[in-house]
């Protein structure tokens, strides 16, 4: 009846994004910021969307939740004013799929930081872009 | 119930958020606890108080298919529920302090 769906155990990112994301150009750093806030927000819906309903995500999209949503600690404020301590639940599910997009291995067991844990993933995204 | 109290019940823990996605991405999803638990990369034990709060809220509910208690999304009480958590969401103003 059962299937296995998530391995949690995704693979550690190497720790040297910031030397490998300082030699892109301006143009491509611009093109690789942007495609990860369209990821970024694009995952912020999905789990929103799918936690909570699409008539909240609305509600929520309509009210500014999503301006400027690559700034995480704008949107950690506007989370805690609207959902208090399930605002950590939400950002830990964000990241969880971020990181699973990105390929980049989620520690459920260790400390939490909304912030910390979007720089990596954009750095990843930065390195990325890099290589193609 | 309030819509306030609803929305904190749902998002009481990071379990109960996986168990709402997992079943609103998936709404026809019959499983065992011990299946769900898989599912969303967890033991058993870590799941099954925070299943046992969304059957009490009505989210979920329970029932026998030969040897094998399961659980699934009752989508009626869902909608209703995520109904009040929406309008009380509209009363709210964004970035103000709660």
């Amino acid at each position: 009846m059962a299937s296995q769906v998530r391995d949690p155990s995704w693979t550690n990112p190497p720790n040297n994004f910031e030397s490998g994301s300082k030699s892109l150009s301006p143009d491509q750093r611009f093109a690789a910021e942007n495609a990860f806030t369209s990821v970024l927000v694009n995952t912020v819906r999905e789990v929103v969307g799918d936690a909570l309903g699409r008539n909240v995500l609305e509600i929520l999209t309509s009210k500014g939740l999503l301006d400027d949503a690559n700034n995480s600690k704008e949107f950690d404020r506007k989370l805690q004013s609207l959902f208090g301590n399930g605002a950590a639940v939400l950002e830990r599910i964000v990241v969880k799929d971020l990181d699973r997009k990105l390929g980049i291995r989620y520690n459920s067991e260790a400390g939490f930081d909304y912030g910390k844990s979007l720089e990596t993933a954009k750095e990843v995204c930065l390195v990325g872009s890099r290589l193609k | 119930m309030s819509g306030s109290e609803i929305l904190s019940t749902l998002l009481g823990s990071e379990v109960r958020g996986d168990l709402l996605v997992l079943f609103h991405r998936n709404p026809g999803l019959i499983d065992t606890v011990d299946g769900i638990a898989r599912r969303i990369g967890r033991t058993t034990v870590a799941v099954i108080s925070e299943v046992r709060e969304l059957l009490e809220l009505g989210v979920l509910r329970q029932k026998r298919i030969g040897n094998s208690e399961v659980v699934f999304l009752d989508r009626a009480k869902d909608r209703e529920l995520l109904d009040s958590v929406a309008n009380h969401l509209k009363t709210l103003r964004i970035g103000d302090q709660r």
